[in-house]
């Protein structure tokens, strides 16, 4: 291409560089800005977000998308919630929730692998199922977590080495994914699927099951960064649900550089677009730009990134036919 | 001899003028109007379309008034949109449609359902606002004044956070959904408050949008901010606990005031308790559902005419704090019942 220097930079490069350069400028203008204190926080306010975008790029990389996470999260807390309310212990109460929220995954990955329904639509209809059906047995919003357990509210408000905890299970959850997804066989295998499924199933993988258990993996990652959140502020407000939470999380992982059309990304993208999410509110909250204005701007810098990264990385042949959304 | 010959006497007397008394109550006494009360009310429809029924305060209405409904023999449907404006729209398009005697509304904001109450004013249907009020005036309003809420919390931290009382001046308001009636008028309160207190510092504007996560993140950046951060204040309790979450992980529980209001429900009253929040302006969900009740029995009445009277009825508001988050300042929903 004339007149276009010749270095390329992928689209997480990008991201990482403007990431760099609002921290630049947050830290220039904002006094307290660069401070541990706020760094902490900063990362705190992202964890459950970053969680739950690992789990939606396991699915992404498999080319599906998740819509059902927020859905999942919200109502299988608040499940294991009224089970402890009905006499079960709190902690056997969060196991039931876990059981049945794989379920709902392994569901979930039925009707995409198996019944072949497009994972947008397979998932946002099964969206709507969850949570109506949690609808017809919790009658409010909020839910609170009961109270008296020590180790839950650990969760919520310690410390580890003066990390919150929250932010370690973050760290921790997103290590274990980038090893299962680079040093497995099975991470291999969804990658392959992402790539190109037909070509997989060619060669023998088992992509069925492996389409499957991605969506039971994004079910419980969901589930356990609404165990994190609940644990934060002492109970789980379903209305999540209707909020733009499952867009902040697509925005997290098509920003840090997971094609929609699969095959391809990581972790490591996942942690560069929510430390530029958490960076620009915090920056913006700071700042005191309104909720309005704030999710402006986040729509502009999506587009912004997505614009870049067409002119950088034009797409060929091979791209516009595999399948993005 | 003679006395016990007056005692029959008398016995007789008072049994025989009972038993010619008693038919004659049973038979004619008519408590005055209520006949007319029962004939306006009964085999009446009355929708409401809601913002969500996910609220506290929501379920405390409905739950008297399916009450009054049942005991007077009109019916009550709820039309429930949960949240989304489209939704509402349609539903109210389509309870207009359908002539109802009353329609009830709780406005999302002041604008969206603006044409349609008075396309059902100009149909004929008398529209009761709860709580949120829209630009569209109609023939009654049951629910806060908000300016004045909005003058008692920030009187509240005006109080707490006067210059040598509280670790400083600086106090954050955090708002629920810009454009809602209930966030534009507690505005104007805290404008005032603000004008008459000069040495009051808003250090944050922002909108928790209802969200008690996103009340944390924004109290714990703007900690960050000003570690010497004296009051915050919200508008509803079910999200500022969250900012009693984010204090308390700071470790500055003693520090910040945190004031909101709140339907009165048990829950809030639960959350004074465990120290999430200082004080909740209570408006009381299960009187204002009383008053909005009466308001119902008024508006069926067959000589009020839509749109020939507006009304507006306050609510009470109570200060609760944890020496009175008791009893009658936290109701669950089974005694609404």
């Amino acid at each position: 291409m004339p007149g276009f220097p010749s270095f390329r930079l992928t689209q997480e490069e990008v991201i990482f560089c403007i990431t760099v350069v609002l921290i630049g400028a947050f830290s220039l203008f904002l006094p307290k800005f660069l401070t541990a204190g706020n760094i902490l926080t900063l990362l705190n306010n992202v964890a459950t977000l970053g969680i739950l975008a690992v789990g939606m790029a396991l699915v992404v990389v498999g080319r599906g998308i998740d819509l059902t996470m927020i859905a999942v999260m919200v109502i299988g807390v608040a499940f294991s919630i009224w089970l402890s309310a009905n006499g079960l212990p709190f902690g056997w109460a969060l196991v039931v929730g876990g059981l049945l929220v794989i379920m709902v995954g392994i569901g979930t990955g039925t009707l995409v692998a198996v019944a072949d329904v497009p994972p947008i639509f397979a998932t946002l209809g099964l969206a709507s199922v969850v949570y109506g059906a949690g609808r017809i047995v919790f009658k409010s919003d909020v839910v609170y977590a009961p109270t008296g357990y020590d180790w839950f509210t650990f969760l919520g408000t310690g410390t580890i080495a003066g990390i919150p905890v929250s932010v370690c299970a973050a760290a921790l959850l997103a290590g274990l994914v980038a090893l299962f997804l680079r040093k497995t066989r099975f991470g291999r295998f969804i990658y392959a699927t992402g790539d190109n499924p037909f070509a997989a199933r060619t060669i023998g993988l088992p992509t069925r099951p492996v389409i499957i258990s991605q969506y039971a993996a994004s079910a419980f990652i969901a589930f356990l960064s609404g165990i994190l959140m609940c644990a934060v502020v002492s109970g789980i407000n379903t209305r999540l649900y209707n909020s733009t939470l499952i867009y902040d999380v697509l925005l997290v992982v098509v920003l840090g550089g997971i094609g929609l059309s699969g095959g391809q990304g990581g972790v490591r993208n996942v942690i560069v677009g929510t430390i530029l999410v958490g960076v620009l509110t915090n920056g913006m909250t700071i700042l005191n730009v309104s909720f309005t204005a704030q999710n402006l701007i986040k729509g502009v810098i999506l587009l912004a990134a997505l614009a870049i990264d067409a002119v950088l990385n034009p797409r060929d042949e091979q791209t516009s036919q595999s399948g993005d959304i | 001899m003679v006395s016990i010959l007056r005692k029959l006497l008398l016995t007789g007397l008072v049994l025989g003028g009972l038993a010619s008394a008693t038919p004659s109550i049973a038979a004619d006494v008519q408590q005055v109007g209520r006949e007319a009360y029962l004939k306006a009310l009964k085999g009446k429809r009355v929708i409401f379309v809601p913002i969500s029924q996910g609220f506290d305060l929501n379920q405390a209405w409905v739950t008297v008034w399916q009450r009054h409904a049942a005991r007077y023999g009109f019916t009550l449907e709820v039309r429930d949109p949960n949240m989304n404006t489209e939704a509402g729209i349609r539903a109210l398009t389509g309870a207009i449609a359908e002539k109802p005697d009353l329609l009830i509304v709780q406005n999302p904001d002041v604008q969206t359902y603006a044409r349609q109450l008075k396309q059902a004013q100009d149909a004929g249907i008398p529209v009761l606002q709860v709580n949120m009020q829209s630009a569209t005036q109609t023939d009654s309003y049951v629910g806060n004044d908000w300016i004045e809420m909005g003058r008692l919390e920030m009187g509240e931290l005006a109080k707490a956070c006067a210059k040598g009382k509280g670790p400083s001046t600086k106090v954050v308001w955090l708002a629920g959904v810009e454009t809602g009636a209930a966030n534009i008028y507690m505005r104007q309160g805290i404008n005032e408050v603000l004008a008459a207190n000069p040495d009051l510092q808003l250090v944050s504007d922002q909108a928790a949008n209802y969200d008690s996560d996103k009340a944390r993140q924004i109290t714990a950046t703007v900690l960050q901010q000003h570690p010497d951060l004296c009051g915050v204040m919200g508008i509803w309790d079910n999200a500022e606990v969250g900012a009693g979450a984010a204090v308390a992980a700071a470790g500055k529980s003693g520090q910040v005031t945190i004031v909101t209001n709140g339907a009165g429900s048990q829950t809030g009253c639960d959350s004074i308790k465990k120290g999430l929040l200082t004080v909740i302006y209570n408006f009381h969900a299960d009187i204002q559902g009383e008053i909005a009740a009466g308001q119902i029995s008024e508006l069926l009445q067959p000589n009020r005419k839509a749109a020939s009277v507006k009304d507006v009825f306050f609510g009470p508001i109570t200060r609760v704090d944890k020496t009175n988050a008791t009893d009658r300042n936290c109701w669950t929903l089974d005694e609404l019942k």
